[in-house]
């Protein structure tokens, strides 16, 4: 039935002959990291940008895109962030008090930098492909910045003849998949995090 | 009947044929309980060639069928359980690896909870080596129609690497390659004549695989 949505959707863009939006829910599995926990009580801010993610693009020819990747990439990284540190606690609001503070041994910020996709008419290949920029910011129990480190996410789907929709949004998912699965592995090899960790288990 | 007669007639005429040459190369001898399980793996990687989905699933199929068929874990489940360490840029690459994987905690007690004896990492891709020919359709108000002739040759060349999870070792290679040349021919009616070297590709590695790890090839009609 998606599939035959996908053909009448086509069928109406080459009918309009352009001018016509393609739109793309990212949506997929949720797997839980199989990593060692963090022994650190963290707190996690997620801006609202982050939270409903949107890219919007025209590409010449194949008309508009808008890949909404939000509500998928939050479940995501709340599960991630729950399996890498011992505990999590979500912060809503900045600026961060003392209040806000208290308990926690550090806050981290994840970031959507950049998202870009391309499509097999674009790129020449066989499949659509998608990457996403993270930034993830690293702040002590003090809200002073202790640094960043970006991490880059990488996904690609076949081309299948009605399923243009499904193949970005599953590439997409596999860019996420892909960048959760360098920050659950690489967290504790960035050299901030490396210090910040020294810091707490200092105090 | 007649109608069922014409249809498998005309299906006969209109697939091409599909030339397969099939490898072997055994490392260690292999059997499987009835408990244990293998999983299908593509290998994807950023370059611009990747193993389709459908070649895997199609193997996949094929090995599940049959009177003695392998119990099988879906890639998707093996790679959602076993997350982060087999996505595409963290999979091990060699059975070396796969033995430093299994040091991290929780990784080998979550493979034997999945109970997969063999993973096969199936590599390779189906690329078209040639084409040629003029074919054309038009369509005007006093009718219309096909006329010329195109085609176009398909490679398709696979392998599939089998670890052995229990020993981390590696069991061996099997390698199937298969070719053919599919038509386009116009004839008022456009009438195509498809090989297709990546089911007959898929078949003669799912036939090897299943007879390397338990004995038994599989029959036609299983496919």
């Amino acid at each position: 039935m998606t599939r035959y949505r996908s053909f009448i959707l086509i069928v109406v863009c080459v009918l309009a002959m352009g001018g016509c939006t393609t739109s793309v829910t990212v949506e997929g599995t949720i797997p839980t990291p199989l990593v060692a926990k963090i022994p650190v009580n963290v707190g996690i801010h997620y801006s609202d940008d982050f939270k409903q993610f949107r890219h919007e693009e025209n590409i010449r020819q194949e008309g508009n895109w808008k890949v909404d990747m939000g509500a998928q990439n939050l479940l995501f990284f709340r599960n991630l962030m729950t399996a890498v540190f011992v505990d999590v606690t979500e912060l809503n609001e900045p600026p961060l008090t003392g209040e806000s503070l208290a308990g926690l041994d550090g806050v981290l910020v994840p970031e959507i930098v950049k998202y870009g996709f391309l499509t097999p008419n674009v790129s020449g290949l066989k499949f659509y492909s998608a990457s996403i920029h993270y930034r993830m910011s690293l702040y002590n129990n003090q809200n002073e910045k202790l640094g960043e480190w970006t991490i880059v996410g990488y996904g690609k789907s076949e081309r299948t003849l009605f399923g243009t929709t499904e193949s970005l949004g599953e590439a997409t998912v596999l860019a996420i998949r892909d960048g959760g699965a360098r920050i659950a592995i690489e967290m504790t090899s960035q050299p901030v995090v490396q210090s910040w960790l020294e810091d707490v288990n200092e105090e | 009947m007649i109608k069922l007669v014409a249809a498998v007639s005309i299906g006969l005429i209109l697939t091409g044929c599909a030339s397969t040459r099939v490898e072997e190369r055994r490392e260690a001898s292999t059997g499987m309980s009835d408990q244990e399980a293998i999983v299908l793996l593509g290998r994807a990687s950023y370059s611009d060639r990747e193993t389709e989905t459908s070649f895997t699933d199609c193997v996949a199929s094929a090995l599940a069928k049959g009177e003695r068929p392998l119990r099988l874990v879906t890639q998707k489940e093996f790679k959602d359980q076993l997350y982060p360490w087999f996505e595409p840029r963290t999979a091990p690459t060699s059975s070396k690896d796969l033995a430093k994987l299994f040091a991290r905690p929780g990784v080998q007690q979550r493979i034997i909870e999945t109970e997969v004896r063999y993973l096969a990492w199936i590599s390779g891709d189906t690329i078209t080596t040639d084409s040629g020919g003029s074919f054309s359709c038009t369509l005007s108000s006093f009718g219309g129609g096909c006329f010329g002739v195109s085609y176009w040759e398909e490679d398709a060349s696979y392998e599939a690497s089998i670890w052995d999870v229990e020993n981390m070792t590696t069991s061996g290679q099997i390698s199937a390659d298969a070719n053919g040349t599919s038509y386009l021919a116009g004839v008022i009616l456009p009438i195509p004549i498809i090989a297709r070297p990546g089911n007959a590709a898929c078949k003669a590695l799912a036939n090897q695989l299943r007879e390397f790890l338990q004995g038994s090839p599989i029959t036609e009609n299983e496919i």
